[in-house]
């Protein structure tokens, strides 16, 4: 479904990724692992054509997606859940799952049944400014915004990086129905290495901006966790 | 009393729309425009040359006024502004550029003086447009002088501040328009053409200036230098009001054109003018973030 071939990203002169070959397949979990600062954030944002420069190139769905600006690869199915949220802290809850929809194929403007059924807090709470949501509520509304935008391949960017550990289990449990019930592609960018092992098909672990290991999940031995992800 | 907070009125209302565009370039898009002034310029020669040359009336030069300067700020967003996004000082310079640029080309009536040609209207010279008589002939409610075309002004203001404000906060665009001015990334992931948002923004805050410089146009010789004490008083305006804050704009050229108009009755215009500067020293001073803004910049 996305295609990664020989893809090199640039911030100005600084060289951040080399060579990445990845192939997401419709319909599972790839989970990108790697140290910090290795690239992981960069490879979504270069899906997305987000602040990088890129060479090589990046298909979804077999159409070449390289050229294109951001708002169009967005408009063309990805959906992003940025590390950080980044939701807009005065716009409500409605406003913000709203903003997802101009990526909408049919550019109507509503909130999706299934962001209500997913997020009962979020459906109750449409009124409610941003900025006022726990932790865990705000990265349930920026699950909610990629959502709304119906989109065909999710990116996720450490979802359950600083929320605290009780949450941390139902936006897993999140994860691994957008996949199974709703049958989302997802794109997942983790440090948990137990929860990529339940969730996901394949692995992808980068670092020093290249590809250090791939393969089914069933191949990420501890070993390979050890030598490439322990700090 | 009365007619003196009216004119202080009709001042903050001139002060307002000249500010209101750039509460949108600045406040929102963090554009510093410097050719807004010419902008407003542009928008008086356009009544000069309607009313010489198509005996076009007073009223009908509003809209197009409004639609001739949304073309050049339109032009300028997609010429200029747009390949200098996020380096400020370098918009700064080329737009002061611009500005000069705009003002010469009127000068030399876009080059038709090389040639020996004269087209009215343009020139270096002062111009002056007549306003119809039913603005000029004021009548008395009670004791109070009702003038009518200051009345207007103000009529006009508050309207035009109302659609911004709808504009803004009630429709699909201004959504887009906030949504990118809080964070154009994820605003583009979103699939908002922030590019588009961002011409089409700056091509209504230019619309306008040229809204301003008819008005202005009616009660002020129009000349080719006539907009650059505007771009100062306006960055005055939407600084102190809070920079993103459209109330804040609104309330500080309220403030500003009463303080002006007071002072100028009770003393003098020049007067005035330094003790307005010295409001918003002061202002600046006690809260650099604005009068009315929440957040700071």
């Amino acid at each position: 479904m996305l295609e990664l071939s020989q893809m090199n990203s640039y911030y100005g002169a600084s060289h951040v990724l080399r060579d990445i070959d990845l192939s997401v397949r419709s319909g599972e979990i790839v989970s990108i692992l790697g140290r910090n600062g290795v690239g992981k954030t960069t490879l979504l944002k270069s899906i997305l054509g987000l602040d990088v420069r890129i060479r090589g190139a990046i298909t979804l769905d077999g159409e070449d997606i390289t050229a294109r600006p951001t708002y169009l690869r967005a408009r063309a199915g990805i959906g992003y859940v940025p590390q950080g949220r980044e939701l807009i802290p005065d716009f409500s809850v409605r406003d913000n799952i709203l903003m997802g929809c101009y990526a909408r194929t049919d550019r109507r403007r509503l909130v999706p049944d299934l962001v209500r059924d997913m997020f009962p807090y979020l459906r109750d709470n449409l009124g409610r400014r941003a900025g006022l949501l726990s932790g865990g509520q705000q990265q349930q509304l920026a699950i909610a915004r990629a959502l709304a935008s119906e989109p065909r391949i999710l990116l996720l960017d450490e979802p359950t990086e600083g929320i605290q550990p009780n949450i941390v289990e139902q936006i897993e449990d999140t994860i691994q129905r957008l996949n199974k019930q709703v049958g989302l592609t997802i794109v997942l960018v983790e440090q948990n290495v137990k929860f990529a092992r339940a969730a996901s098909q394949h692995f992808c672990i980068i670092e020093r901006g290249a590809i250090a290991a791939s393969g089914v999940i069933d191949a990420l031995t501890d070993d390979i966790v050890r030598r490439h992800m322990t700090v | 009393m009365a007619d003196v907070f009216f004119i202080g009125l009709s001042l903050s209302s001139i002060l307002l729309l000249v500010a209101l565009g750039l509460a949108i370039t600045y406040g929102t898009m963090g554009v510093i425009n410097m050719a807004h002034g010419e902008l407003v310029m542009i928008g008086a020669y356009v009544t000069v040359l309607c009313q010489t040359h198509f005996g076009l009336h007073f009223l009908l030069c509003i809209p197009v006024a409004f639609v001739v300067t949304g073309a050049v700020g339109y032009a300028i967003e997609r010429f200029v502004v747009r390949r200098l996004y996020g380096r400020l000082l370098d918009t700064l310079l080329a737009t002061w550029a611009l500005a000069i640029i705009i003002q010469q080309a009127i000068r030399l009536e876009f080059g038709a003086a090389f040639a020996g040609l004269h087209i009215d209207g343009l020139g270096p010279g002062l111009q002056n447009v007549p306003i119809p008589s039913f603005f000029r002939e004021t009548f008395l409610v009670g004791d109070f002088v009702v003038q009518p075309y200051r009345t207007f002004i103000i009529v006009l203001t508050i309207g035009l501040f109302i659609l911004t404000w709808w504009l803004i906060f009630h429709t699909s665009f201004g959504m887009q328009l906030r949504a990118v001015s809080r964070n154009r990334g994820i605003a583009s992931c979103c699939g908002i053409d922030d590019k588009r948002i961002n011409a089409w923004t700056f091509a209504y805050g230019s619309a306008l200036a040229g809204a301003a410089g008819v008005m202005l146009a009616g009660f002020k010789t129009v000349s080719p230098s006539m907009g650059t004490p505007f771009v100062i008083d306006g960055f005055l305006v939407v600084v102190m009001g809070g920079v993103g804050s459209l109330f804040g704009t609104l309330g500080s050229a309220v403030i500003l054109g009463e303080v002006q108009g007071w002072v100028a009755s009770l003393l003098n215009d020049v007067l005035a003018r330094a003790i307005v500067f010295g409001v918003i020293i002061v202002v600046i001073i006690i809260r650099p973030q604005g009068l009315f803004s929440r957040r700071g910049r």
